[in-house]
């Protein structure tokens, strides 16, 4: 107790002296605001968290517990998880107007909400559908039904589930804290009233263009998260852990002497209940039926229909679409085709370094106690910076280095998307290089597999599977992160943006420039026909074929 | 000379910071053509045991002497077969096979005929092209022992082999291992399997070697005077008299502790 106390007082400390530092020191007076931004970011962050706490949890075990509510609800929150944060945007632009001030604080809950709910909710769908068959019917055949059963049974079992599923939310809600605090709409920045370290990170960034400032306040904010982490997640998770039927995902940040051990033990992660974890997207790609996705899709159309109905404040006509695809950014419809190539293309580009490093840096970690000891407290300290927070600081440094605005940026995006897309690939070959059988290494070491030989017959093969969900994963992240990356607001609207061709920006310039709703979501559209069709095309099938090598045990 | 010959090996394991000897100065002798078990209860090192005769774990003390050498590493001449199969799931159950003799460098054209010949001998023709998650768990087995059997072993080592099978697959294959081990003049030589089965070990073993739990510690043997083929001694007297002796065995190791 008197060790966390300290922990408490020494990482507060720290952070006061780093925001006392930063405040006297830089020379914009809106930095002196630090202390109170902070707290402002943190409690927005914490609002969104309770209100995606209840709304997953409830849904989650409504959803896993009913059968009819499964075949609505799953498929249209699958989808809806799918859809980036900007394609919210239609929605939040109501709030903006009708509420004022507030409305605009309860526009970045909304953005950051629509980031952070999912994995709570999939969290809960997943860990109730993974109570065992045997307490299901033991407790039935007590008796135990309607409200006890959520009580005794359920609960308990989606505690830990939960826990890891906020912790998640909450990575998340930083992550795109940044994309949420500072809107754009029609030339106009729009930031929240109580102010935020998104706002203090955008203004360095993009108004100031202080790249020193840029890295400071980087550096503040991942030490927050870090230190917030080591005080209350790394706690609760250890303790939710306990008494549950499976392990979850728990990476601990305390104590990097632990490390080695840990490499053996704490990651051999049997299921991890990632934000679009792999047995939802397993269950997404394998289960659904052709009327469940029909209505799905159906569903969503009529959400889209809602939203621009909820903004134009009528139904959507003919007419109405007609001017859509009349006003700009219309005028560049014809290179839409390009676009898609070019996004594609950075997606592809940065996917292939992502899977070369991933594969190269879990099978050293896995197999090398060493390496292991080196590359997972920079994998540790890594989550907990704000990826999308790192755009403004990478973009600068390389202009800085390159000299041209268009090659930095074209750079920054590739970079950015490889920052994004590696983690889920390397959590899902550690895990899975982690996870080959003890019998199997053994029957690798007897019949004297060594080098390259261990790598193509033993271990290779073992992970394919979990490439192929890491694969997925990143891509979906991918999508997300090079919409915010092709484009790079200016806080002066006479000053023109600077952005790279790509749907990405295309998508930017459609939403934030010209408010354009009808090519946003057409834009959107074409994503998800992509999307969707990759995962029909290539990752469905891949994944079914890999099925077999699944180790049963 | 004995086939094997395990000398004093200790082997003490750290668990959560506590130290548990899981094998404590253990010595017993295989004989040429010799069928040996080792039985005890969970957690008495049996397991451990016998990878460090296949040279998958080290011992902290003490030497297992092989063809007069002492083990250090895992080698062909020393086969296994794994209580969960051990099967790569990427392989098809003819490519199992062929895997560790890939390894030694054998031509391909000769491995594809060993695969064939050995899972005719565990009678697996026909699925030489399936997944092994399309085969049934006896079926798998039979895979495993296949494989193992391919190396032409001086010993085969079987950590309890039957004992995530049903009782009637875990019969027949229990009389296949009996016929192969008893064909004159072909590998392999010696068995030593571990079990916690006693009517399985009296039913199969020459002798059998009974130990004790934490620490791991032979406390007797019992010669098992059965003539075989023992199918047909399965129901008389004299089976269930050893049964009752390794029991007896088994309970002295208990009243020591």
């Amino acid at each position: 107790m008197r060790g966390y106390l300290l922990k408490v007082a020494g990482g507060f400390a720290l952070l006061a002296l780093m925001a006392y530092l930063i405040g006297t020191l830089s020379p914009y007076p809106e930095m002196a605001n630090l202390p109170l931004f902070t707290l402002s970011t943190i409690t927005r962050i914490f609002i969104t968290l309770l209100i995606s706490l209840a709304w997953g949890v409830s849904f989650g075990i409504l959803a896993s517990t009913n059968r009819t509510a499964s075949i609505v609800i799953t498929p249209i929150i699958d989808l809806l998880q799918s859809i980036p944060i900007l394609g919210y945007f239609p929605l939040v632009i109501g709030f903006l107007f009708a509420f004022g001030a507030i409305g605009i604080e309860l526009s970045v809950v909304l953005l950051l909400f629509t980031s952070m709910a999912w994995a709570i909710f999939f969290g809960v769908l997943g860990a109730v559908k993974g109570i065992p068959t045997n307490v299901v019917e033991s407790s039935k055949s007590f008796g135990l039904t309607g409200w006890r059963y959520v009580r005794h049974i359920v609960l308990p079992a989606i505690a830990p589930a939960v826990v890891s599923g906020a912790n998640l939310a909450w990575s998340d809600g930083w992550f795109f804290m940044i994309a949420a605090e500072y809107i754009q709409y029609k030339g106009d920045v729009v930031v929240p009233p109580s102010g935020g370290l998104g706002v203090l990170l955008a203004r360095a960034a993009y108004h100031y263009e202080d790249m020193n400032l840029a890295v400071v306040l980087l550096v503040f904010i991942t030490t927050l998260v870090v230190v917030i982490n080591s005080l209350t997640w790394h706690k609760l998770m250890e303790r939710a852990n306990k008494g549950t039927f499976k392990p979850i995902l728990n990476i601990d940040l305390s104590g990097i002497g632990k490390l080695e051990a840990r490499a053996v033990s704490d990651l051999d992660l049997e299921d991890l209940h990632l934000p679009k974890s792999f047995s939802a997207v397993a269950q997404r790609l394998r289960r659904y039926s052709r009327a469940e996705r029909l209505i799905a899709y159906s569903s969503v159309l009529a959400l889209i229909i809602f939203i621009m109905f909820s903004e134009a404040h009528h139904f959507p006509s003919i007419a109405d679409i007609q001017a859509g695809f009349s006003t700009p950014p219309a005028e560049f419809l014809p290179q839409l085709p390009m676009y898609i190539l070019l996004t594609m293309g950075r997606l592809g580009v940065a996917y292939l370094i992502s899977l070369a490093v991933a594969i190269g840096l879990g099978v050293l970690a896995a197999e090398n106690r060493l390496m292991a000891s080196i590359i997972y407290p920079i994998y540790d300290v890594g989550q907990g910076v704000p990826i999308l927070a790192l755009f403004p600081v990478i973009y600068l440094g390389l202009t800085d280095f390159i000299g041209s605005q268009r090659a930095a940026l074209e750079v920054t995006c590739v970079v950015m998307l490889v920052l994004d897309m590696i983690w889920y690939m390397f959590i899902n070959i550690t895990s899975a290089v982690k996870n080959i059988p003890s019998e199997l290494r053994e029957v690798g070491q007897l019949f004297g597999f060594r080098g390259l030989k261990r790598v193509t017959h033993l271990v290779i093969p073992a992970i394919l599977p979990a490439i192929v969900t890491g694969s997925i994963l990143s891509w979906g992240t991918g999508w997300n992160t090079i919409i915010f990356s092709e484009y790079l607001p200016q806080s002066d609207p006479a000053v023109p943006a600077v952005s790279v061709p790509g749907l990405g920006s295309f998508l930017d310039i459609s939403g934030y420039v010209y408010g354009n709703t009808v090519l946003l979501v057409f834009t959107l559209i074409i994503i998800s026909v992509i999307v969707l069709s990759m995962e029909a095309l290539i990752w469905r099938r891949l994944l079914r074929r890999f099925e077999k090598y699944k180790v049963e045990v | 000379m004995p086939a094997l010959e395990v000398k004093n090996i200790s082997k003490t394991f750290v668990e959560d910071k506590v130290k548990v000897k899981a094998l404590d100065d253990v010595s017993f002798i295989v004989e040429d053509e010799e069928f040996v078990c080792l039985v005890g209860p969970s957690g008495c090192g049996k397991s451990t045991m016998l990878r460090i005769i296949a040279g998958l774990e080290k011992a902290d003390s003490g030497d297992v002497i092989f063809q007069g050498k002492p083990i250090t590493g895992p080698s062909p001449k020393i086969s296994m077969v794994f209580q969960l199969f051990g099967l790569l799931p990427w392989k098809t159950a003819i490519e199992n096979v062929e895997v560790p003799l890939e390894v030694l460098g054998m031509p391909k054209k000769d491995r594809v005929a060993a695969g064939m010949e050995y899972l005719k001998m565990v009678e697996l023709e026909g699925f030489e092209n399936t997944y092994p998650h399309d085969l049934s768990g006896g079926m798998k087995q039979r895979v495993g022992i296949a494989r193992a059997l391919a190396l032409k072993p001086e010993i085969l080592l079987m950590d309890e082999p039957f004992s995530s099978l049903d009782e009637l697959t875990a019969k027949t294959l229990r009389d296949l291992v009996l016929e192969i081990w008893r064909r004159k003049g072909e590998p392999p030589n010696s068995m030593v399997m571990v079990s916690h089965n006693v009517e399985e070990a009296v039913y199969m073993a020459d002798r059998v070697i009974v130990m004790s739990p934490r620490p791991g510690r032979v406390v007797g043997e019992v010669k098992i005077e059965i003539p075989r083929p023992r199918f047909e001694h399965r129901r008389e007297p004299v089976y269930f008299r050893f049964v009752d002796e390794v029991m007896g065995t088994l309970q002295k190791g208990n009243h020591k502790q």
